[in-house]
């Protein structure tokens, strides 16, 4: 979309190394690249999960936390710890969606949603997403150990154009070229259509963390074709758990908690979920407070939100003109899709068992990493092609707060469409133009996406100039608008970025500061994050020696102790070696006092309660 | 057309037969040239659907995505036009109002002429139509709603039949201005038409939801 792009990472005589597949998801986020053959996803460390969790912390010092040792300082710094991100992306400050239930602090004004958090600025959702695409990258990197700058991003089908200007912008600030902006259940389908080698139409169900989304495809020849897609961009399984939330924080009357409290709740209320798929019923603690949960009770608390999938797609059949019966297959993605009410609901729905062999966690990357292979692996460029869809109708505000539409939802990308306009007034030099997306008749109900005077029109009397407004969206769903006066012969060009989005030198100035940042003494970074473990070992020592220290052998505390000291003392200084050092000598003289805390308490275990929480 | 890369004539294809590169679109092109197609009503739609695919698989962004810019934008181009043309040619109706437009009656442009040229009575029918449907609607009764649509669905195919008939006849020769008007009016009621059942179906689903 800019004409002077921003950094050009693009230079063909450069060498680019792998090219990879990043499902960017609301609360998991993976990396997967074809090797030898066959996607797969990349871990860590070998042996590790692949799953990085999208969790952003951003510490007192400046320092900048990815992952699952940003997840466990959730609870102790909640407004300095984005979860689930992805919800804000392409976001205004006063969307319904950011004003749900949640612990965040958010920077007033602006156009964009802006989080308050240690450390410094306040941090866009755009950088906060570009935080944890720089960790995947560098993932990538270390596990080829060689670059990787080209990506193929995943998004919900049902992302509006501002969301996919966002992700694409956050895969520019984590430094990578975004090879195309690939639709979630498109990419399963991709996944799964390989393996098999299926011919025929199949409907991909995915309820993710935040988001759901529904498609149709029609597999023939090696073309997918998406004949209609359907979704919505606030529900998901971070909406079952706020439904658990809300019922406890309800019984334990709190009725404005507090931040932390709010994290804590909600964590607790997740592990609720999750465990609510294998029993029946468990005890829910937070703090002191425990309230056991029945699955059935859990079940009619989030009916309403699976029935709401039900419209979404018996909406997507009718447009794609198939019936549930014509169906040759059911594909279930996300995470949020192992609750077994979710999938009775989806097999009562279309009538058939769905098909969930590959994990359901890893098959958007997995199928992110087969078309990013495609674009890139010329050997494969005749087997298989994308056909997508425009998701959400485009259109512009015309008289009387109307919104005319230009191109109708479900239209095949990369598609155009032009309308022309003429001057009402005599002498009229200027145009309002206000683009819209959305499927509703008035301008108030719909996303407005940018807004813009066209001017320079040569004056003349009224309805004589003639302005064509064209409409033109990319193969990633991204949206262009043209403008230009006809009638003279002048012409004039404008392109437009979308209302909730960044500008270009918004993006620019973070682009450099983000450069700055990568080439940052990686020491630096190592120290951070060992300073980080070392807060967290600290705080787990501390807990563990205040309410157990009856447990206590004699002579053992003043030798835990001298390790806690040396540990803090390290943690001030730079030497990321040695404080890594103290934090395995803490750890292993408190082994001994641990392992009788764990013993004592597997005696008391009670239903519902996990060894994990030791 | 001159290939911006041999200087070779590109004989109107998509790709320049002499080096092979993507080409440009000839200017003036129509849907029905996309396919190599002639200008008739008749499509033998599950050709059409193999061609698009078959032409998909060559022309689509993604087989440029390591491509120069110039190619990039051309693939950009053709892909949009060639979508474009797919959905108006395999669509009965759609493809019956393209060819009165390449006839030169538009009447997808609010500002047509054409659309103020229906005759009286018709207009005068549908908005007693219109009235009748606002009153069933009012009634919240989705079943004289229902009842209505589909007799104005048997209206509509009954237009889109007429217009059909006469576009067809118009293939061969040169245009005769009293059939264009006939086709034009044909599909100007099947537009009404259309519109109508538009409101039922958004009816049908408020009720439903």
């Amino acid at each position: 979309m800019s004409k002077n792009g921003y950094l050009q990472i693009h230079d063909p005589l450069k060498p680019k190394g792998h090219a990879v597949g990043i499902d960017l998801g609301t609360t998991n986020s993976l990396v997967a690249s074809v090797i030898q053959g066959k996607p797969r996803c990349i871990a860590a460390d070998e042996g590790e999960s692949n799953l990085l969790p999208s969790v952003v912390h951003y510490g007192k010092d400046g320092g900048v936390v990815v992952g699952a040792r940003a997840k466990q300082l959730a609870s102790e710094h909640p407004t300095d710890t984005i979860l689930s991100v992805k919800r804000f992306m392409g976001r205004g400050p006063d969307d319904a969606e950011t004003r749900k239930l949640g612990a965040y602090k958010f920077a007033s004004g602006g156009k964009v949603v802006r989080f308050e958090v240690a450390g410094g600025q306040p941090v866009t959702p755009i950088e906060v997403s570009g935080e944890i695409l720089r960790a995947l990258k560098r993932r990538a990197e270390s596990h080829f150990s060689g670059r990787v700058e080209q990506a193929v991003i995943t998004v919900p089908a049902y992302f509006d154009d501002a969301q996919r200007q966002a992700t694409k912008d956050a895969g520019r600030l984590a430094g990578l070229e975004v090879l195309r902006l690939l639709n979630e259940p498109t990419a399963a389908a991709l996944a799964y259509g390989l393996d098999k080698g299926s011919q025929g139409t199949y409907a991909v169900y995915d309820l993710g963390g935040g988001t759901f989304d529904v498609s149709l495809l029609k597999l023939v020849e090696g073309v997918f074709e998406v004949k209609s897609t359907g979704g919505d961009s606030a529900l998901g399984g971070d909406d079952f758990d706020r439904a658990i939330a809300q019922r406890v924080l309800e019984a334990m009357g709190q009725s404005s908690p507090s931040p932390t409290l709010v994290a804590e709740v909600l964590a607790a209320s997740r592990k609720a979920k999750e465990a609510l798929t294998d029993v029946p019923e468990v005890e829910l603690t937070v703090g002191s407070h425990r309230q056991p949960v029945r699955r059935e009770d859990f079940e009619e608390w989030i009916r309403p939100l699976i029935q709401k999938t039900g419209v979404v797609c018996r909406r997507a059949l009718k447009d794609a003109g198939v019936t549930a019966s014509e169906l040759d297959g059911v594909i279930l993605v996300g995470g949020a899709t192992r609750v077994p009410a979710v999938r009775r609901f989806v097999a009562e729905l279309f009538g058939r068992e769905p098909l969930s062999d590959i994990d359901p966690d890893q098959v958007v990357a997995l199928g992110a990493a087969v078309q990013a292979d495609l674009l890139t692996n010329v050997d494969r460029q005749d087997e298989v092609l994308l056909l997508d869809v425009i998701p959400l109708s485009l259109g512009l505000e015309t008289m009387g707060g109307i919104v005319e539409k230009l191109i109708p939802r479900n239209s095949t990308i990369p598609t155009a469409a032009a309308q022309v306009f003429t001057t009402f007034k005599d002498g009229q030099t200027g145009l309002d133009v206000h683009v819209l997306q959305g499927e509703r008749e008035l301008v108030e109900d719909c996303r407005s996406l940018a807004r813009f005077t066209l001017g320079g029109i040569p004056p003349m009397p009224a309805g004589l100039a003639r302005v064509e407004v064209r409409f033109q969206v990319d193969a990633d769903g991204i949206l262009a608008v043209t403008a230009k006066e006809q009638s003279t012969g002048v012409t004039q060009a404008i392109t437009v970025k979308p209302s909730h989005g960044l500008t270009d030198e918004e993006i620019e100035n973070m682009l450099l500061d983000s450069i700055d940042h990568a080439e940052e003494d990686v020491q630096a970074r190592q120290v951070r994050q060992q300073r980080v473990e070392a807060e967290r070992v600290l705080a787990e020592a501390e807990r563990q020696l205040g309410e157990h220290s009856a447990l206590l052998a004699e002579g053992e505390r003043p030798t835990i102790d001298a390790a806690m000291t040396k540990v803090r003392e390290l943690a001030k200084g730079s030497d990321h070696h040695a404080l890594k050092e103290a934090i395995h000598a803490l750890d292993d003289v408190c082994k001994p006092f641990v392992e009788r805390v764990m013993n004592q308490a597997l005696t008391k275990v009670v239903a519902g309660h996990s060894v994990e929480e030791f | 057309m001159k290939c911006w890369n041999c200087e070779k004539d590109t004989v109107g294809r998509p790709f320049c037969p002499a080096c092979g590169k993507i080409a440009a679109r000839p200017p003036g092109a129509t849907h029905f040239d996309v396919f190599g197609l002639p200008r008739a009503y008749d499509v033998d739609v599950p050709g059409l659907e193999k061609q698009y695919r078959e032409l998909s698989l060559k022309l689509h962004p993604d087989r440029f995505a390591q491509a120069e810019a110039k190619e990039r934008r051309l693939s950009l181009e053709q892909t949009t036009a060639l979508n474009d043309a797919y959905k108006t040619l395999k669509d009965g109706t759609k493809r019956a109002f393209y060819l009165l437009k390449l006839q030169g009656v538009d009447l997808e442009r609010e500002d047509a002429g054409a659309q103020k040229d229906m005759p009286l009575e018709f207009l005068e029918e549908v908005m007693e139509l219109r009235e009748a449907l606002d009153e069933a609607m009012e009634a919240k009764d989705l079943d004289r709603a229902r009842k209505m649509g589909a007799e104005v669905e048997g209206r509509r195919k009954e237009a889109l039949r007429e217009a059909v008939d006469t576009l067809r006849t118009l293939e061969t020769g040169v245009p005769v201005e009293s059939s264009v008007k006939k086709a034009s009016h044909a599909l100007g009621r099947v537009r009404y038409f259309t519109r109508f059942l538009e409101q039922v179906e958004a009816f049908e689903e408020e009720m439903l939801a």
